[in-house]
């Protein structure tokens, strides 16, 4: 399950990179909000890939197995010093995710919901500070698929919600195709809910082959464990069923936008091997599935967009953690023109959300 | 994949779009590696196949395939009576061979034995009779038909120094142009030390090491895999190779030996269509721990290569866009019948000329050291 020991290095590596930003924050130096234009056309720069920690969580967990789980400090705790980069970055909203999924192995009914309920009103607490800059995405106990429904349902009807983020991990987990999750995906499809799917499960900690150098666990896993959800949900017939479904990827919904291909031909080789789905498998990908725009490079990028359509791409970060891809990455790449660019930058979440598309800055 | 399904699919190809030649495989090879459904049986009892010329810009191209499965005679009488009598079988060489190339317009092929069924020999002795067999018969074909085929050498990687003599003798006395591999030992990763011998010839001797990949059995074993869309070869191939890449690079096994060259099938699986976070991970990643001595992307440009099987026409601009044209080479996984016709080159929508020559014909016909362009 999710690696403590891993995040908070990370989260400290995280922490490393905006010290600088911080220690003028507690300088009382105020950041200067940057606003991102195209020529002369004030662009509202919504960030899909943004985790956060509630502190509470800590309550609910002490004195059970979970209780190191929790997260009290770090720059996964949403204050001034989260607003400071996000205006120095030109960020108007992040949509915030629940970092990790240390939740979903936790047996009990009750202390599934009591964890899920702390970080959902802790998520909407931050959003009612700052309204104008945040969206809440409802955190949820996968493992209980009546119990996820509810909290989802809970979270956009109750706090104002627009989705839920989810984990899919790959090695002893469910699987999210299985048909006693339908009652997840049909109350997804209901609320017109936007899942943000983000790896987390276990991806190879723990196995001796992703241990050694270059950080496997993460560079392989987690895009890994990404292709393999994404493949099932199309395999299995799961967004046949649920086509109101929207879900979008991170870190460029992993291997297959990227390499996909293989997926498609081996359908046209072997029909056999595919009767769980009705589509052609870049159709789901049209359609359904979508991908924030972690690839880090314009080829990348370029490749993407060619794969998924425009539409289906939309802007990341995530944030806290320190990885490359300001808004600038979209904004300089030259195969765009700018309503493109508009519309990976935001637009494509101002549709799909029915958000405003004005700025408060 | 197991026998009963792969016999199942290929008497349904046989029975569609192809006529049934002769010979069809006896067994399919176990552990994936080449293994897999799909056969195009053969066109041979069809009568004579014309022999498809590809020309580009109106120059005749010397169309070189890195990328075909086969087995050879006489490894069966070597594992007779011994636990992997059953491993001997599978896409031996015959005259459909000759005319699927013909058909396709291959004018020369690369061929490999894949599935390193025979890594797992523990008898050493039995190890090298079974990779003197392989090899002797690769050697025995190519001589019989030297203007369409080379060869690549099967080596005993479970017993390093071993590997490293009979890539030596492939090379310097059968003719052979370099190696094949998979991605991983009995579950040891190749960038282990201890494999530093067959390393270290192969970048002395300067030749390809291709490297096909067996599902990923190494690093996925859970019931995720089994799962609709054959997702075991699907993903499980690409992954096998993205491991099997990525622990070259960040061990620094390519700066240990900076003249390989290694070619990853089906494009080098997701390796290089997704470099980017495998690009930042060192800088990133504060627990990458990263030996490389070089920014990852160099050895992408210059020790990686990859096969075109990618198998659309913008995978494969995205593919050169990111290794750069030195890098790709033709590759159609026969006899499998993936869909890599000649044309996804020829008639590619962005690349020159001069860069689908590259692809089909010039980087392979460098490395692999063909010296005498197709003249039919």
């Amino acid at each position: 399950m999710p690696n403590r020991r891993d995040f908070v290095k990370a989260m400290a590596l995280a922490a490393a990179a905006t010290a600088g930003d911080r220690l003028a924050f507690a300088q009382g130096a105020p950041a200067k909000r940057r606003e991102v234009f195209i020529g002369r056309k004030r662009i509202k720069v919504i960030d899909s890939h943004a985790h956060l920690n509630i502190a509470e969580v800590a309550n609910v967990v002490k004195g059970t197995p979970f209780e190191r789980q929790a997260v009290t400090t770090g720059d996964g705790i949403i204050g001034p010093a989260r607003l400071a980069w996000m205006d120095r970055d030109g960020i108007d909203i992040a949509m915030l995710t629940q970092q990790g999924a240390f939740w979903y192995a936790v047996q009990d009914r009750g202390l599934a919901r009591d964890i899920v309920k702390a970080q959902n009103e802790g998520t909407a607490a931050v959003v009612a500070k700052n309204p104008d800059r945040f969206i809440g995405m409802a955190s949820m106990p996968l493992q209980f698929p009546d119990l996820a429904a509810e909290a989802l349902e809970d979270g956009i009807k109750r706090l104002g919600f627009k989705g839920g983020g989810i984990s899919a991990g790959w090695a002893g987990a469910k699987n999210l195709t299985d048909p006693e999750y339908d009652v997840f995906w049909s109350k997804v499809q209901e609320l017109g809910a936007f899942m943000f799917m983000h790896p987390g499960g276990t991806n190879g900690n723990g196995d001796p082959h992703f241990g050694g150098k270059g950080a496997l666990p993460n560079t392989i896993g987690n895009p890994l464990e990404t292709t393999i959800f994404f493949s099932r949900l199309i395999y299995e017939g799961t967004l046949d069923k649920f086509p109101g479904v929207r879900i979008c990827g991170a870190h460029g919904g992993g291997y297959l936008p990227s390499y996909l291909g293989r997926t498609d031909a081996q359908c046209r080789r072997q029909d056999d091997v595919c009767t769980g789905k009705k589509r052609p498998v870049e159709e789901y990908f049209k359609t359904q599935l979508m991908a924030d725009c972690m690839v880090f490079r314009e080829e990348g990028l370029r490749h993407l967009v060619a794969e998924l359509g425009v539409g289906q791409v939309v802007y990341g970060t995530d944030m806290p953690f320190g990885w490359p891809v300001t808004p600038d990455f979209i904004l300089n790449a030259k195969f765009l023109n700018d309503a493109q660019k508009e519309q990976i930058l935001g637009g494509n979440l101002i549709k799909l959300l029915k958000l405003s598309p004005n700025t408060t800055a | 994949m197991d026998r009963r399904d792969f016999m199942k699919t290929i008497g349904g190809a046989a029975a569609g779009a192809y006529v049934a030649g002769r010979g069809l495989p006896a067994l399919a090879q176990q552990r994936g590696g080449g293994a897999g459904r799909g056969g195009r049986g053969g066109a041979a009892a069809a009568g004579p196949v014309e022999r498809k010329r590809i020309s580009i810009g109106g120059q005749r191209v010397t169309v070189i395939d890195v990328h075909a499965h086969c087995t050879v005679d006489g490894v069966a009488e070597v594992v007779k009576g011994t636990p992997f009598e059953r491993q001997a079988g599978g896409r031996a060489l015959d005259a459909d061979r000759i005319a699927l190339i013909d058909s396709e317009g291959i004018d020369i092929q690369a061929l490999t034995i894949n599935g390193y069924w025979w890594w797992e020999v523990q008898d050493r002795a039995l190890a090298g009779r079974i990779v003197r067999a392989q090899n002797e018969g690769l050697a025995r074909w190519v001589s019989d038909h030297k203007d369409r085929f080379v060869a690549l050498s099967s080596v005993s990687l479970q017993f390093p120094d071993l590997a490293a003599e009979q890539l030596d003798y492939g090379v310097k006395q059968l003719g052979l142009r370099g190696a094949t591999i998979g991605g991983h030992v009995n579950g040891d990763a190749l960038s282990d030390p201890k494999f530093d011998p067959f390393w270290a010839k192969a970048n002395e001797l300067g030749v390809i090491v291709f490297m096909h990949p067996g599902g990923a059995d190494n690093i996925v074993k859970d019931t995720a895999w089994k799962a609709r869309g054959d997702i075991g070869n699907i993903i499980g191939n690409p992954l096998e190779t993205t491991y099997f890449l990525t622990r070259l690079i960040f061990d620094g096994t390519f700066d240990k030996f900076p003249n390989l060259k290694v070619c990853g099938a089906h494009g080098g699986g997701y390796l290089p269509s997704y470099f980017q976070r495998t690009e930042v991970a060192c800088d990133v990643r504060g627990n990458a721990m990263c030996a490389n001595k070089k920014h990852p992307r160099e050895y992408l440009r210059s020790n990686i290569m990859a096969d075109t099987m990618v198998l659309t026409d913008e995978g494969l601009r995205h593919l050169v866009a990111e290794m750069g044209i030195s890098q790709v080479v033709y590759g159609t996984d026969n006899p499998l019948n993936w869909p890599v016709p000649v044309e996804m080159i020829v008639n590619h929508s962005t690349l020159t000329n001069d860069q689908k020559v590259q692809i089909l014909s010039g980087n392979l016909m460098k490395l692999l050291k063909i010296t005498t362009p197709a003249t039919a």
